[in-house]
């Protein structure tokens, strides 16, 4: 019989049998194997790597890129080696750009008044509301380059197409409107010998920054002589500045005063211009830019202008590139010096390249596409459509009122941004590596430059490419948007338009551009802040410094001196107040911005997006002064009281 | 009166006998029957021959089990090489096939069935019976819907670790005993040097280049990984015979 004695006897040798088999061991290995198995542990895609070009659009000019795929899922986003706008290098935005797609922050469907619906509800609504609005429809869009532009404006063909502020659309009033020139302007900074940058950071926010980066690179190798010389007049250093052979400190409201100063002492070295305004503007430059005027306009020294407009009259092939505050007249002074050089359509010199047909039945081309003016209509009442549709773009964020005015408003976003919040309708577009999408000459390229992709992924967070949705509502000819980028492709012009006499924009050039009272703003990008459509994306906010953004707190800069004779000092907080509003910010004194000048970041602020941008910092925008120039409204001339 | 009642119990079941009966009985259990509990049988989505198409079409192992340009292992065939010889046509054309099926009652009913649609039967390049039932598997289940086959790998790593083929593919193993000692018993040799097979034959199950059916992929019912997977203590073993170095970093990137 089996008693408590030879059961524990079984039982200890039940246990040793046990322990000499590898039963136990291998049972509590495997379970601690198991524990890499559970369900919420992400697995890596097994697969080819592969890089598949692609075009990003995120940052304000759009990169082409490499989308990064494992097994064909996308896990990172790396420059283009082939591609001349990429030459292997980046934008931080656009290197976020897979994160972009998979984060959270996405919209995850159509909504209608906040609720979900479905896209067949959508398209009817849509439809309804289209109909409805009887031809008061406005199209805000915030993609300078894409052919998504036509299809949208052949959609809304007798509505008002709007295009968000750009240095594209502040060049194309310039030249197509003041001047009445040809052609989408660039520069080739490649091919120069000598670029000078007014107003313009062309190696950091302006035109396309990553070719011109790889210029700069190019001019400048590790084993020889520098071949190009660059040049930076402007308001305050930067990463612009830092790296130009030559840096001339200019009042914020002085810059087209500056390019006008160079340009009268070209003019009286003998430079001339064909064109019947010629005269017209050797007498404007004598009467309103004699060195006096412009040294008192621009806080810059008269001979040093002097100096700077000898050395381009010597050099081989210079180049101007001038823009600030969203000025026409400013492009169209810095325009005027190059064709005094003589430089259009020079190698190295200023390009008008030849405009790329369009191919959509109906559609705007580039330039009508940027001759309404949305912060002008919006500040004198023009601007009351009963729909808006919103592409791309994210007004609520830095033209608050296109939501209050745009009657019903529709959102194609790709992200819960400002806008998004706020419209009656949103329709997610699938994001740009989701979704076929071009580049059409973005702005500043000196050649004819298209790059078109298909999409890496499917489209995610149940969105749709806005133009394939369009296209699917109304009949334009086309059944997708890849048949339109093919189209496009097809018949695409390259080259320039030539040489040929051009309007001089006298009235324009010759209205001096009036600071108020106060300190001067220069407002100045970093894309790691992020941008007016973007807010700082994933991986950027480590790359703000800690004299840039303190908390919930964005640093304005001042220099000493001037920080001293408003009586403040580093770390006060201040209030900015402007023309129509106020920004709150922290003090950074900085030796790099000159005298009298605060200098304040664009793209903090945002006040959707996700907890590691909302709420960072504050807006620049409510203190920007709102002024006519050149049939548009600049900024140019902002001045602000800053108190504590 | 308990160190008698001790005494006739040892008595009765002769000593250490209950002891011996424990420890013979679950050494038994887990030598035996536990093993045999750890790991469930699955087989590969259908069967696929390595004989018909190394013998009989006389492809190289390469020729679906390659090294990319960037150096990685591709492992398993995917659609797409397979498509290279079991032309489907276009999307269009496949979209036509699937109709025939679904006219024919559907995938399951398809497959039931020895033939049939034609359109279905026009794609089919197998000659034996057994072959054709195969391919037909693989055609109406996956390369014409475009489902990647979901093949059951005998041997793969977690995702901490990171394994080289192309670092292991051109070494073989010698003889350990032929050396001087445990450590350097194995040289690295280049295969090329010796008339052994490179070692990619010693991972996958034995004899499977030239079987007719493939083996069943053992799974560990706890861990979830392959009877095949090898632990971290073999590789180290292998790397001190082969001299090579054993730090982390060497597989955890």
């Amino acid at each position: 019989m089996l008693n408590r004695r030879s059961f524990i006897q079984l039982s200890v040798g039940g246990t040793l049998g046990l322990l000499v088999t590898p039963a136990i061991w291998k049972a509590t290995d495997d379970v601690s194997i198991w524990t890499q198995n559970w369900g919420w542990i992400p697995k890596l895609k097994k697969g080819a790597v592969e890089g598949v070009p692609a075009v990003s659009k995120l940052c304000p000019n759009g990169c082409a890129v490499r989308v990064m795929t494992v097994g064909g899922e996308a896990y990172g986003t790396a420059g283009d080696m082939d591609n001349p706008l990429s030459q292997g290098g980046i934008c931080p935005v656009c290197a976020n750009g897979v994160q972009m797609m998979n984060n959270p922050v996405r919209v995850t469907g159509p909504m209608k008044d906040g609720q979900p619906i479905t896209w067949d509800e959508a398209a009817e609504i849509l439809k309804g509301e289209l109909d409805g609005a009887a031809g008061s429809v406005a199209v805000i869009s915030g993609d300078d380059t894409g052919t998504a532009n036509e299809v949208l404006s052949a959609l809304a063909a007798d509505g008002s197409y709007y295009m968000m502020p750009s240095a594209m659309g502040t060049a194309t009033k310039a030249w197509n409107g003041l001047m009445g020139g040809e052609g989408q302007i660039g520069y080739d900074m490649a091919g120069s010998d000598l670029v000078v940058m007014i107003g313009a950071a062309a190696l950091e926010s302006y035109g396309t920054t990553v070719a011109n980066q790889k210029a700069f690179d190019a001019a400048r190798p590790t084993d020889a002589d520098a071949t190009t010389e660059f040049i930076y007049a402007g308001p305050m250093g930067g990463h612009t500045a830092s790296v130009c052979d030559g840096f001339i400190p200019v009042n914020p409201a002085g810059m087209k005063a500056f390019a006008l100063g160079l340009a009268y002492y070209l003019v009286m070295e003998g430079a001339t211009i064909e064109s019947a305004d010629f005269g017209a503007l050797k007498s404007m430059l004598a009467s309103s830019y004699s060195p006096a005027q412009v040294e008192k306009a621009t806080g810059a020294k008269s001979a040093d202008i002097q100096t700077l407009a000898r050395k381009l009259m010597q050099a081989s092939a210079p180049v101007v590139l001038c823009d600030f505050g969203m000025s026409p007249s400013t492009v169209a002074a810095g325009i005027v010096v190059n064709l005094l050089l003589g430089r259009l359509n020079a190698d190295g010199g200023m390009v008008a390249l030849a405009e790329l047909p369009t191919v959509v039945d109906g559609a705007l081309d580039r330039v009508a596409r940027f001759e309404k003016d949305i912060v002008g209509d919006l500040a004198s009442g023009t601007f009351a459509p009963k729909l808006t549709l919103i592409y791309e773009a994210n007004p609520a964020y830095n033209a608050s009122e296109v939501m209050e005015k745009g009657g019903f408003t529709v959102a194609f976003s790709t992200w819960m941004d400002e806008t998004a919040a706020k419209a009656n309708l949103v329709l997610p577009n699938a994001h740009p590596y989701e979704r076929d999408d071009d580049l059409a000459n973005p702005f500043g390229v000196a050649a004819t430059t298209y790059v078109a992709s298909a999409p890496v992924a499917k489209p995610g967070y149940g969105s749709k490419s806005t133009a394939d949705f369009l296209l699917s509502i109304a009949d334009l000819g086309y059944e997708t948007f890849a048949e339109v980028l093919e189209a496009k492709g097809s018949a695409l012009v390259e080259g320039t338009v030539g040489t040929y006499s051009v309007s001089l924009a006298i009235d324009a050039l010759g209205t001096e551009i009036m600071p108020g009272d106060g300190l001067q703003v220069a407002v100045y990008n970093n894309l790691m802040f992020g941008s007016a459509k973007v807010a700082t994306t994933p991986h950027n906010p480590v790359g703000i410094r800690a004299n840039e953004l303190k908390g919930m707190d964005m640093f304005v800069k001042l220099n000493g001196a001037t920080a001293a004779a408003q009586g403040l000092s580093e770390g006060d907080k201040v209030t900015l107040t402007g023309s129509g509003g106020e920004c709150k910010a922290l003090v950074h004194v900085s030796e790099d911005v000159m005298d009298g000048v605060v200098a304040v970041p664009e793209g903090f602020g945002h006040t959707e997006w996700d907890e590691f941008s909302r709420g960072k910092g504050d807006k620049v925008y409510g203190i920007l002064a709102k002024n006519a120039d050149g049939g548009s409204t600049s900024w140019a001339g902002t001045t602000v009281n800053i108190a504590k | 009166m308990g160190q008698v009642m001790e005494k006739r119990a040892s008595k009765q079941f002769g000593g250490a006998l209950p002891f011996l009966l424990g420890f013979l009985g679950a050494a038994a259990i887990g030598w035996v029957l536990v093993p045999e509990l750890v790991f469930c049988a699955k087989e590969q989505p259908f069967r696929f021959s390595h004989q018909t198409h190394v013998e009989g079409q006389e492809m190289a192992c390469e020729d679906c089990h390659f090294f990319r340009e960037d150096g990685s292992y591709a492992g398993f065939p995917r659609n797409e090489e397979c498509m290279n010889c079991h032309d489907v046509g276009a999307p269009e054309d496949r979209a036509v096939v699937l109709e025939a099926i679904e006219a024919a009652g559907g995938a399951e009913a398809v497959l039931a069935q020895e033939s049939g649609p034609e359109d279905l039967d026009s794609l089919i390049v197998s000659a034996e019976p057994e072959d054709i039932a195969a391919e037909r598997e693989m055609l109406v289940g996956y390369l014409l819907t475009g489902v990647e086959i979901p093949w059951y790998t005998y041997q793969y790593q977690p995702d901490n670790v990171f394994f080289s083929h192309k670092a292991h593919a051109n070494l073989t193993l010698a003889d350990p005993d032929a050396g001087h000692g445990e450590a350097e018993g194995a040289e690295a040799v280049e295969a090329e040097e010796t008339t052994d097979q490179a070692n990619c034959a010693l991972c996958p199950p034995a004899g499977i280049e030239s079987g007719t059916s493939p083996p069943p992929f053992m799974e560990n019912v706890i861990s979830g990984y392959s009877k095949s997977t090898m632990k971290m203590w073999q590789c180290e073993q292998c790397h001190a015979k082969m001299h090579q170095d054993n730090a982390c970093y060497v597989c955890h990137k």
